[in-house]
């Protein structure tokens, strides 16, 4: 096989219709799982970071799912995923969500050939090969904390309680408000976790880490505010009036 | 005794398993099929119930009645599938399984080896108790070995699916008729600590017209138990059969196959009333069994003390009476004669109540009627069980293995001087499939065969790969409701996954038990996520959502999945 040609790993629900000698197109390998709810979005960013250059999560198509909400559940990580994948710059169609009926044996094959050769359009992977941009491999790396951090995590969990249900004060969240508080968590947290790994490296002064990130000052000192709060970072020196801060080891 | 109900474990089972007496696990073995494990599928079988070469022929199948494929097409041919394992298990050897050892030391006695006393003996050796099994017959196998004819059931069948039981150390006494060599009191001196009575119907039910006493009268048990114990029996050219259920069939079909010419059958409701399953009724029309259908015989003509004529009035359909059947009525002025040389009434059985002791009967119930708790198959006497169709009324060969199961449980349960009505499962239906019009059709391909094929050693290779290639078909026809089989294919996914808590980790956040779709896993009091492992379908949804990543999954871990998917990018 050449280098050009695209690497795609697929991850596939175990129900989702298929004999054992089922074919995929030669660059999609399938993952088997329980269930598509079943992978973390961590494993995804992961797969990626590995230099893969797209991933593709095969689930039923709604309403079916033999755990009743699987598929949902992995809506609701794709949704989250493609957002930070973005912030990192990777681009958000190397994710693909595909919906297959259960009991089709044809479509996989054409879905899997459709999606490579999308893949194949947006290029090979820049995680893979020699010219790694270092800015890239720690942007995956900060999104695949973000996506380990306790924070994230809850809020893609208790989703349907939020935007199904009203809390203790009767408050009900609208589907876009929900939408509107994952962006703004997402991207919160995403560039904590950059800076967090950026002083790991060498303690950084604010205005340093705001040209790193490409941010105001000010959005980064409130970030640092709130990262001092977690334990995730603390003052390192002060150099002259210029504080500086390095990274705690986070659990 | 402690109150109990909600100790009961809940639990979510395909429709096909739910609708089985005996909770077979239907999922888990078409699974297998789907991937061609034969052996493993009837292994699969043998945990719920010990006969799956019988009841994959003469079951009456509740579980393809239930089949969710039915809303699509056809139920998946569940019982022709099960047939096959079996019948391949035989043509291949099965490995003799070994003893069990006994692990407990109260002695229980089951009284008649029919289904039901054969699973009770089957689930409690499984346990480890010292079973001893009475039979008043020279064979084991009650209805299904003297009831059943030959070529719906064949002799070496029965016996091989009854080896499989001996093979488990189960004690066997035939020859011993219960109240007259042994009786409730001679057990318990005996030291046995719990009886199980499945002694089965064993009357035929009298039609109770004028001349039932002629010769050329003969019950339909009567006459196929004869015809089991290879007795002769003279039917003459004219036979008629009054009944329509499978007895009726049967001894219609076998009148047939002794040489008689013109063989009736003379049922008085219509064709949809007859409890013959349909497929029975068909095969005896092929044989030329004639179907008179709305008559009932008023009286038997004789001649010489021999039959010589049947008086039959007509009947119509009235209103529905308590079974749900419409109640035949008859018709006034609408006698006419069959001329005919034998009658075989075949009107269902009841049970030969003589030998149990009164105290155990019903008081007020007309006909004698044993006492039976129908949850836990008690009796008003300590330690002794019934169950089977001694407590039903003439039921089905499923419907008394459930009943086996049930006493096996309760015996169990007795023994450790627990309450018998906790620790019982409670069934619910689950179909993940919402959205039927989308699945595609695929007609029913693979039917039990009528007759063997008389084949070479080649043709039969051939014949068996066929066959083995139809059945997978009609295998992969399955939706597979429920979740995960559980069905121990030798594939890692399929092997039920659990989830594991690391404790000290966890948090009590509550978010696995929000995400959980089967309810599987809550906190305690001490507000850690506590999994049930009998309600765990291996999904994994918890294992990718919890905050701390304190869940794991014990057979695909989040590292395995990364393993599988960095060894799938390499490729």
């Amino acid at each position: 096989m050449g280098n050009n040609e695209p690497k795609t790993v697929c991850f596939m629900c175990n129900f989702v219709f298929c004999r054992e000698e089922m074919e995929a197109p030669p660059n999609v390998n399938p993952v088997r799982v329980m269930c598509i709810g079943r992978i973390d979005p961590v494993v995804v960013l992961d797969t990626l970071a590995n230099g893969a250059d797209g991933v593709m999560l095969v689930g039923c198509q709604p309403p079916d799912c033999h755990y009743l909400e699987g598929n949902v559940q992995a809506e609701r990580a794709v949704k989250m995923l493609k957002k930070l994948v973005t912030l990192a710059g990777l681009e958000s169609e190397r994710i693909r969500l595909q919906w297959v009926s259960p009991l089709e044996e044809k479509s996989f094959y054409s879905y899997a050939q459709e999606f490579t050769e999308e893949v194949e359009k947006l290029g090979v992977s820049p995680l893979k090969g020699e010219k790694l941009q270092p800015e890239l491999v720690t942007n995956v790396l900060a999104a695949k904390n973000a996506a380990s951090d306790f924070r994230l995590r809850v809020l893609l969990g208790r989703e349907k309680e939020l935007t199904e249900g009203v809390n203790v004060y009767g408050e009900k969240l609208s589907a876009e408000d929900f939408d509107f508080l994952l962006d703004e968590i997402v991207r919160e947290e995403f560039i904590r976790h950059k800076i967090h790994l950026l002083t790991k490296v060498k303690p950084l002064s604010v205005k340093g880490l705001a040209e790193a990130v490409g941010m105001k000052p000010a959005a980064v000192l409130r970030q640092i505010v709130d990262m001092r709060r977690r334990n995730m970072v603390a003052l390192d020196h002060v150099d002259g009036t210029t504080p500086f801060y390095k990274a705690l080891e986070v659990k | 005794m402690a109150k109990s109900n909600n100790t009961n474990v809940k639990r979510r089972l395909p429709p096909c398993r739910s609708a089985c007496p005996a909770r077979v696990n239907v999922q888990g073995y078409v699974a297998l099929l789907q991937r061609g494990k034969f052996n493993d599928a009837v292994e699969l079988i043998r945990k719920d119930m010990p006969f799956p070469a019988i009841c994959g022929r003469v079951c009456f199948s509740p579980c393809e009645d239930a089949c969710a494929r039915t809303n699509v097409d056809q139920a998946v041919a569940i019982r022709a599938l099960k047939r096959l394992v079996a019948d391949v298990e035989h043509e291949t050897g099965r490995v003799k399984s070994k003893s069990i050892p006994k692990k407990h030391k109260e002695k229980v006695a089951v009284i008649g080896a029919g289904p039901a006393g054969l699973t009770a003996a089957y689930e409690l050796a499984k346990l480890g108790y010292p079973v001893t099994v009475f039979e008043r017959m020279s064979e084991l196998g009650g209805m299904m070995r003297y009831c059943i004819p030959d070529f719906r059931l064949e002799k070496f069948v029965v016996a091989n699916e009854i080896a499989h039981i001996k093979d488990l150390g189960v004690n066997i006494k035939t020859g011993v008729e219960f109240g007259k060599d042994i009786t409730i009191e001679s057990l318990h001196k005996d030291g046995y600590k719990a009886v199980f009575l499945a002694i089965g119907t064993q009357l035929g039910m009298k039609l109770n017209v004028p001349g039932e006493d002629l010769e050329g009268v003969i019950n339909a048990v009567d006459f196929l138990r004869a015809m089991a114990l290879g007795e002769h029996v003279d039917v003459r050219e004219r036979v008629a059969v009054v009944g329509g259920g499978n007895s009726a069939i049967d001894a219609a079909r076998m009148a047939k196959k002794l040489g008689a010419k013109d063989v009736m059958i003379l049922y008085r409701r219509s064709r949809e009333e007859m409890p013959a399953l349909p497929h029975e009724i068909a095969e005896a029309e092929r044989d030329g069994v004639k179907i008179n259908l709305l008559v009932a015989p008023k009286q038997i003509i004789g001649q010489n003390g021999k039959v010589k004529a049947i008086e039959c009035l007509r009947m119509r359909l009235g209103e529905p009476d308590e079974s749900g059947r419409r109640r035949p009525v008859p018709i006034t002025f609408s006698e006419h004669q069959y001329e005919v040389d034998t009658v075989i009434p075949a009107l269902g059985q009841v049970a030969e109540m003589s030998c149990v002791p009164k105290e155990m009967l019903e008081k007020e119930a007309r006909a004698p009627q044993l006492h039976v708790d129908s949850a836990t198959l008690e009796t008003n006497m300590p330690g002794v069980f019934a169950g089977g169709d001694v407590a039903t009324g003439p039921a089905s060969i499923i419907e008394a293995v459930g009943a086996g199961k049930k006493a096996a449980v309760s015996i169990h349960l007795y023994l450790a001087g627990k309450d018998l009505r906790s620790g019982r499962e409670d069934v619910e239906e689950t179909t993940w499939v919402k959205n039927w019009g989308h699945i595609a059709k695929k007609e029913r391909r693979y039917e039990s065969p009528a007759e063997k094929p008389r084949l070479s050693f080649e043709e039969a290779k051939d014949y068996l790969e066929k066959t083995e290639e139809k059945a997978m078909f009609e295998a992969f026809r399955c939706l597979g409701c429920g979740p995960c089989a559980e069905c121990l294919a030798d594939l890692e996914l399929c092997e039920a996954d659990k989830a594991v808590v690391d404790e000290a980790a966890c948090i009590g956040c509550n978010v696995c038990a929000v995400v959980c779709p089967f309810g599987a896993i809550k906190k305690n009091e001490e507000e850690i996520a506590q999994v049930n492992e009998d309600v765990c379908k291996g999904c994994g949804i918890c294992a990718a959502r919890c905050p701390e990543q304190a869940i794991t999954m014990k057979k695909l871990p989040n590292e395995k999945i990364m393993s599988l998917a960095l060894v799938a990018l390499k490729e």
